[in-house]
């Protein structure tokens, strides 16, 4: 917020040129209408915010900024020439680069050969290192060009990204959800670099983002989305988490459970972090899942576990924070039966499970909504009534035999108790919305009375009222005596809800804390691989 | 509000092919559709046809009308017709079950011919009473069938090999063995005696042991056509109502999830490979035991199987790996195959007739995969809306 914003006369009123302007865009998918009549004016030299929930069309938005989507209506002029952006080669020509959500890099190559990637003509490695070696210089952005990137961290592989995008000069940039994989500080350099490219370079940066503080805290001025429509545009100086939550969800926000998906939790103030919902539970307590020593070693020799051990006890919701593949995709797979063990033991109840046989982990008890429903918790050719029975036969059969009519009980009850969406037990899966989807796993896990709950990413990809509704379930659950298990790479999530949270960093677990003693700055170290 | 909005996209925009809430008056429009791929489709192949016999200096009249004289109109013709549809049917039937395990097995001409090499050997090893043996070369076919598909599942679950590799080598390898067996008395050649000037023949399979047949108004064929169906209808229902054939499904469609929920796919996967054999040697058996003259007279020799595999693993593939489609998809295949035997009388060449059975093919073939992509891409235009 060093850079002036003449907040007397509203955005943009007096301002030059404006870099980019969108007017009226407006974009269709059969009746669902992505953008509507959508303006959007950036500014060189400022940092424009635009905050949105899941499926408020900032995407779309931007996919037709740098010419993956075509709008039906509406103009867009760069530096006050009206022009039509059909890919993404037009959109860099006139010098509008992105940094992706998800990351377009190849892990098999080096940093150089990624970001040479794409280049026509004769390859210059030493050319291409050097022009490496001065944007880090320039920005800061420390990378060893010789290093591969499968072999970076999170953090690292974004830097490539950001490289990439800033080594052909544009003079806009995207940042599309940036720091969705990123510890907070990783998150906190970002945004100091982020700054940099502004204000050294008078560039235009668009941040795209559904995380209130990050909004508040780096960008110049902020447009809001909402369904489609613009719902408000304001200088970021002199508003606040509550205002700009309002304006996107559309209603009061007065859950805390919505304000942690909304981010709010880590600026707000830390004592909101006082009471997760469910009471801690004694370490002397039995645990109902107890993993010792558990060591997965994946195909190179990586070790995706590495020595983890593990308890959770009935009633508790113990979070596993760490960032995206640090072992918890091993992890869930671990419980899912899906990977065996190398060395160490699982156990459930008191009794040695067989890991990577199949079942035996749900026979233990072990319940899982996974990280991937489409990997492991559904069959998207297969029905909603299917689906739900898929782990557990044994209630709607006799004698191997499927009785159909309790099939149809069984589904149309838990379509109710559930309020699952769809047009009745016999829908295929592949018909439900995601978070449709995810409520038939929650159902169909929860039906057999597990003793533990394994939660991966619950809410990914889920609205604020989908994760709302799974949070809630997720608390009932541990206070029923079901021991939770809640494995996420969203720091607010765990904040919110769990009871304990351990650190998992290279496959193994390097920090626990009790909720009362919870310390941010220390879990970030923590996540980062420091040592604390 | 995701939802919501998702919701609308499916129900609110009168959903294309396949929608959840396909009411009665879209299910009628979606078979009205296939009708009207498949008359299409099959039209175009018999223009196509006919111009080609055209052009080849034949006429297409008397071609057509060969065609529908072999299959149905002669004398006796359908009850042939209905006798080559068994094997055919039997065969569809054990590569549906492979299928639906998600298992590529496309070895069926292979584990047919040895389905019919052992049962020759054991029925006459083990002799005994008519009807007992007639029950042993049954099961013999089936054993001998499941055994050979029974290797590719020991490749592919003990070593990883892919089975659509292993099946169909292995039917060149199943050929030669049982060209080999055919070459001595001690394995399946039939005695001197009973062999006349005929070498690489096996004895003929007794009076006793052999299948009845039915006649019905003339036509005579086989009771393995009584069987075949009726396993038709157990496979259907046993894929779609026992918890078995859930499971199997499960594995098929998502082995993750069916491994996370208990399903083992070396148990399964190799249950379904062997099930899938031990149709096809059942149906070299019962081609064996239920005569026929274009399958070998009750006699094993070499090429017995003619084609039967390969054109079964095609009904199973026409009619979408589901059992009971594959009842009508066989017997047009059937049709196809006794029909174009009367097609060489009007002296149209004999690759001619290959070339029509091949387009009639691809029109069976064409309409399935039309409207696959057709449903894809709706389907992606509905999920890119949404996000």
């Amino acid at each position: 917020m060093n850079t002036p914003v003449d907040s007397s006369t509203g955005v943009g009123a007096t301002a030059p040129t404006p870099a980019v302007e969108l007017t009226g865009i407006t974009k269709r998918y059969g009746a669902v209408v992505a953008c509507d009549d959508v303006g959007l004016t950036l500014h060189r030299g400022r940092i424009h915010g635009i905050l949105g929930e899941n499926g408020a069309g900032k995407s779309t938005l931007m996919k037709i900024l740098i010419g993956l989507v075509l709008p039906d209506a509406g103009s867009i002029e760069v530096d006050g020439a009206r022009c039509t952006i059909h890919d993404p080669i037009e959109a860099a020509r006139l010098g509008i680069g992105m940094v992706h959500q998800h990351f377009s890099l190849i892990n098999a190559l080096t940093v150089w050969e990624n970001v040479a990637l794409g280049d026509a003509g004769r390859l210059d490695p030493q050319a291409v290192r050097q022009r490496i070696g001065e944007i880090s210089d320039q920005y800061g952005l420390v990378i060893e060009p010789d290093a591969r990137v499968g072999d970076l961290t999170a953090g690292l592989r974004q830097r490539v990204e950001i490289i990439k995008c800033l080594r052909r000069d544009p003079s806009i940039v995207v940042f599309d959800e940036p720091t969705s994989v990123l510890t907070p500080d990783e998150s906190a350099q970002l945004f100091e670099s982020l700054r940099h490219v502004v204000t050294a370079e008078n560039r235009a940066v668009v941040l795209v983002s559904h995380k209130l503080d990050e909004v508040l805290n780096s960008t110049d001025e902020v447009t809001i989305m909402r369904q489609g429509r613009v719902v408000d545009r304001r200088p970021t100086a002199g508003t606040d988490a509550r205002t700009l939550a309002t304006a996107m969800v559309g209603r009061q926000v007065s859950l805390r459970t919505e304000r942690a998906a909304l981010g709010v939790i880590a600026v707000d103030d830390l004592t909101e972090i006082g009471d997760s919902g469910v009471a801690e539970v004694d370490a002397s307590v039995e645990p109902a899942l107890s993993i010792r020593g558990a060591t997965v070693i994946g195909a190179g020799g990586v070790r995706l576990l590495d020595d983890l051990t593990l308890d959770v006890r009935p009633g508790e919701i113990v979070g596993v924070a760490g960032v995206e593949g640090n072992g918890q995709r091993a992890l869930g797979d671990l419980l899912s039966s899906l990977v065996s063990l190398d060395t160490g033991t699982v156990t459930a109840g008191g009794r040695q499970v067989a890991a990577g046989r199949p079942g035996a982990m749900s026979r233990a008890g072990i319940a899982v909504i996974p990280e991937d429903r489409h990997d492991s918790g559904v069959v998207l050719d297969m029905s909603v009534a299917e689906n739900l029975v898929l782990v557990n036969q044994r209630r709607v059969s006799r004698h191997g035999v499927i009785d159909q009519a309790a099939l149809r009980d069984f589904a149309l009850r838990m379509i109710a108790d559930f309020d699952i969406q769809c047009a009745g037990p016999d829908a295929p899966m592949w018909s439900l919305s995601g978070g449709n989807q995810q409520r038939v796993v929650l159902a169909r896990e929860l039906a057999d009375d597990p003793a533990v709950l394994v939660a991966a990413q619950p809410t990914r990809g889920l609205d604020v009222g989908a994760i709302e509704y799974m949070t809630e379930r997720l608390r009932l659950a541990a206070a029923s005596g079901v021991g939770v298990l809640l494995i996420s790479s969203e720091l607010e999530e765990i904040l919110d809800v769990a009871t304990r949270v351990v650190v998992l960093h290279q496959g193994r677990v390097v920090g626990e804390m009790a909720h009362h003693e919870l310390d941010l700055e220390r879990l970030g170290l923590l996540m980062g691989g420091a040592a604390a | 509000m995701t939802e919501i909005a998702d919701s609308n996209v499916v129900a609110g925009s009168g959903q294309p092919a396949g929608g959840p809430a396909s009411t009665a008056p879209a299910r009628g429009a979606r078979v009205a559709e296939w009708v009207m791929w498949y008359g299409l489709s099959v039209f175009a192949a018999l223009v196509l046809s006919a111009v080609l016999v055209e052009a080849t200096g034949g006429s297409w009249r008397p071609v057509l009308s060969a065609l529908i004289d072999g299959s149905l109109r002669a004398p006796g013709r359908w009850g042939e017709t209905l006798g080559t549809a068994a094997p055919l049917l039997l065969v569809a039937l054990g590569t549906v079950i492979s299928a639906k395990a998600g298992l590529v097995n496309i070895g069926q001409e292979g584990q047919l011919l040895i389905g019919a090499a052992m049962a020759t050997y054991l029925g006459f090893v083990i002799g005994g009473p008519g009807p007992l043996n007639m029950l042993v070369v049954l099961l013999a076919g089936a054993l001998g069938g499941a055994l050979w598909a029974g290797i590719a599942g020991v490749l592919k679950y003990w070593r990883g090999v892919p089975e659509v590799l292993s099946t169909l080598l292995l039917v060149t390898i199943a050929g030669q063995a049982v060209a080999f067996g055919l070459r001595y008395d001690w394995l399946l050649l039939a005695p001197e005696a009973n062999r006349g000037n005929r070498n690489q023949v096996s004895d003929q399979i007794p009076d006793g042991s052999r299948l009845p047949r039915h006649t019905l108004f003339g036509n005579e064929f086989p009771v393995t056509v009584f069987i075949a169906v009726a396993l038709a209808v157990l496979v259907a229902w046993a894929l779609a109502r026992t918890v078995w054939g859930f499971r199997l499904r499960m594995l098929g469609r998502n082995p993750r999830a069916a491994q996370r929920a208990g399903v083992s796919q070396t148990k399964y996967g190799s249950a379904a490979l062997l099930i899938g054999g031990a149709f096809a040697g059942f149906a070299g058996a019962a081609m064996l035991a239920g005569g026929g003259f274009a399958f070998g007279n009750y006699r094993l020799v070499p090429g017995f199987s003619t084609n039967i595999g390969w054109t079964g693993l095609l009904v199973a593939l026409v009619a979408r790996e589901k059992a009971l489609a594959a009842i009508p998809v066989a017997f047009v295949f059937a049709a196809l195959r006794t029909g174009s035997g009367f097609v060489g009388s009007t002296g149209v060449e004999g690759r001619i007739t290959d070339v029509i059975q091949g387009l009639l093919v691809l029109a069976l073939l064409i309409p399935p995969a039309v409207i696959f992509i057709r449903d894809r891409r709706r389907a992606r235009a509905a999920t890119t809306a949404r996000t």
